[in-house]
């Protein structure tokens, strides 16, 4: 007990604590702009990967965490959004902006009446829809007849260097420092939106539904239509972040569509954590970090994720963020 | 043509039985545990590897009808004990939880078994000649196997004590728990024989696709599949649904792709999802 006070990480709580939220922030901010500074070249370009891939994540984490649907189908939307990108940028010739906007667009339409047919049925069923519509779409995809129907649109690799056209001046991706910052301000202002939604009168209306299904009705919610709403929405991030992908490592792939993609969204959010919108990014950046720097150790990394999961799962259900979270708070409240 | 026509429907009829025999383990986890189990068609690529270790190790294929099950049996057990049975109050995060067992399972084949496919040989190597064309004999082995192994898991269920318990426990499992049934032990067994049946399809299906690490990734949307059109929890509509489904594909793929066929069953499910939720062969049993 008293070893324990005296250690360092013992006396961080309480000094973690005296932070508001709003500095919190502000630190963060502070150390998402000094990062690339710091890293060395080629590592940038990953770094905002990590920041692509916690936004598709946190797609996972809007609809799991926040409306109770555990959705398989991510992967669908995100692979939907690299076609929206490539259909922008190479059929209607738009710029870095149209591109993501059509992105977005693109998941978002397709999954209207996707999300009409899975959010009418619940729990195991809604499961088993999504999986099914990803197994559709990449069989269709796949098989190279309906051709027809995506076009060579789908797997594409971007041929010039993307450009951000701000005005007067236009920024090249060819620098890195552009690419990485580019990234990350259009996830955070991704995730600015997501929280306001998740905060609003909608979100909170999501939450009663996943917390009591039965009374949100009788309270004279729409329940199927807000949970609707709220899988287009996540759609048409995960398609965004598709987009930013596309734009950041300038290929896509015809795998993204595959359902084993949405399975990797699951075990980085849950691993981070789904009851907020910063776990997915914690999950993500353990994920692909420990990925990157230890698989050469060992081949089979994803073995140990599996176990990390399960472990979490078993001993920590509200994830490593949650985690964080819970330990800061105990010293505040003491 | 018709030929060609019958032997695909053959094909797709015992292809049909076995997918069967896997989505009944999926069917009664599902209504006992009352969870999906996502790793569950890799139980399957598990069983299939296994019996090419058995043919490796014993040069004996037949051992492996006997010692996959069984390892299945206790597998089952274990995972029920270590993963599934602390976190039983939290459905989805059980299902979480099996998914991080799929990739535990395929990391762990590739790991050990390669990530090239192998095949094994044709184990008895007789073909018998049907309208003008070979057909392995096999083949009807491998239906005839299915066959027997969902008679018997019927017979298990309504003939036998356990199996009057598991059904109990099924309809209302409050009231089995509140009679002194031992749930637990029902839980253990229900989560090994669904293991063990998936890996037993592994056995008969290996001579007839080849064996790698991600052939579970193919049959699990097959078994959930004949599990939405049969009726959730409803086993005899899922063994029904799946050799339906495999038949009608079987029959497509006669005359057209093998990815319309696929899409052709796929909308089905969905049609089907969409106007009877409950299956095309529910009767609401109470």
């Amino acid at each position: 007990m008293t070893l324990a006070a005296k250690s360092p990480v013992a006396r961080l709580g309480p000094w973690l604590a005296r932070f508001t939220p709003a500095q919190g922030f502000a630190l963060l901010a502070g150390f998402l702009v000094l990062l690339p500074w710091f890293v060395p070249n080629y590592q940038r370009v990953f770094v905002a990967e990590i920041f692509v891939w916690g936004l598709f994540a946190m797609s996972f984490a809007m609809v799991f965490g926040f409306a109770g649907m555990l959705s398989f189908a991510q992967a669908v939307f995100f692979g939907a959004g690299c076609y929206g990108f490539n259909l922008g940028t190479f059929y209607f010739g738009f710029n870095t902006w149209g591109a993501v906007f059509s992105a977005f667009a693109a998941a978002a339409l397709f999954a209207i009446p996707v999300g009409f047919i899975a959010t009418r049925v619940r729990h195991h069923h809604f499961l088993i829809v999504t999986v099914i519509i990803s197994v559709l779409v990449t069989t269709i995809l796949d098989s190279g007849h309906w051709k027809w129907l995506a076009g060579p649109y789908v797997t594409r690799s971007l041929t010039f260097v993307p450009e951000v056209p701000l005005g007067f001046v236009s920024f090249s991706f060819f620098n890195e420092i552009v690419a990485y910052y580019f990234t990350v301000i259009m996830v955070a202002a991704a995730v600015a939106v997501c929280w306001l939604l998740v905060h609003s009168p909608f979100g909170r209306a999501l939450l009663a539904i996943r917390e009591n299904e039965t009374r949100a009705r009788l309270i004279g919610l729409n329940v199927n239509r807000l949970r609707w709403i709220m899988f287009v929405v996540a759609a048409g991030i995960a398609g965004y972040a598709g987009a930013l992908f596309a734009l950041l490592t300038r290929f896509t792939n015809l795998e993204f569509f595959h359902w084993t993609y949405s399975g990797k969204a699951v075990v980085m959010a849950i691993i981070g954590g789904v009851g907020s919108l910063i776990g997915p990014f914690v999950g993500t950046a353990f994920y692909l970090l420990s990925n990157e720097y230890l698989s050469q150790f060992f081949q089979q990394f994803v073995i140990v994720f599996g176990v990390i999961l399960l472990v979490v799962i078993r001993y920590a259900p509200e994830g490593l963020w949650g985690l964080f979270v819970g330990w800061v708070r105990s010293h505040r409240s003491a | 043509m018709s030929e060609l026509v019958f032997i695909l429907a053959m094909n797709g009829l015992v292809w049909g039985l076995i997918i069967a025999l896997i989505a009944l383990g999926l069917s009664i986890i599902f209504g006992l545990l009352d969870i999906v189990n996502v790793a569950h068609g890799d139980f399957f690529m598990v069983g299939a590897v296994f019996a090419w270790t058995v043919i490796l190790m014993t040069g004996n294929f037949w051992l492996a009808f006997l010692i996959v099950p069984l390892i299945g049996m206790l597998l089952g057990i274990a995972i029920e004990r270590v993963v599934i049975k602390p976190i039983e109050n939290s459905p989805s995060l059980s299902i979480v939880a099996t998914f991080g067992l799929s990739l535990i399972l395929q990391e762990a084949v590739r790991a050990t078994f390669g990530a090239t496919p192998k095949r094994i040989l044709d184990p008895i190597g007789i073909t018998i000649p049907v309208l003008g064309m070979n057909y392995q004999v096999y083949r009807l082995f491998a239906a005839a196997v299915a066959i027997a192994a969902i008679v018997a898991f019927f017979l298990f269920l309504h003939r036998t004590k356990f199996g009057t318990w598991m059904r109990a426990v099924r309809q209302d499992r409050e009231t089995a728990i509140a009679m002194g049934l031992p749930a637990n032990r029902i839980f253990l067994v229900t989560f090994g024989l669904g293991t063990s049946m998936a890996m037993l399809g592994g056995v008969v299906a290996a001579p007839i696709t080849s064996v790698e690490f991600r052939l579970g990734l193919d049959v699990l949307p097959l078994c959930f599949m004949a599990v939405i059109i049969g009726g959730m929890g409803n086993l005899p509509g899922t063994a029904a649904a799946a050799v339906l489904l495999a038949l009608i594909e079987g029959i497509i793929t006669s005359f057209a792709e093998p990815t319309t066929a696929r899409i052709v069953s796929l909308i089905i499910m969905s049609v089907v999802l969409l106007v009877r939720p409950e299956g095309i062969f529910a009767r609401r049993r109470t």
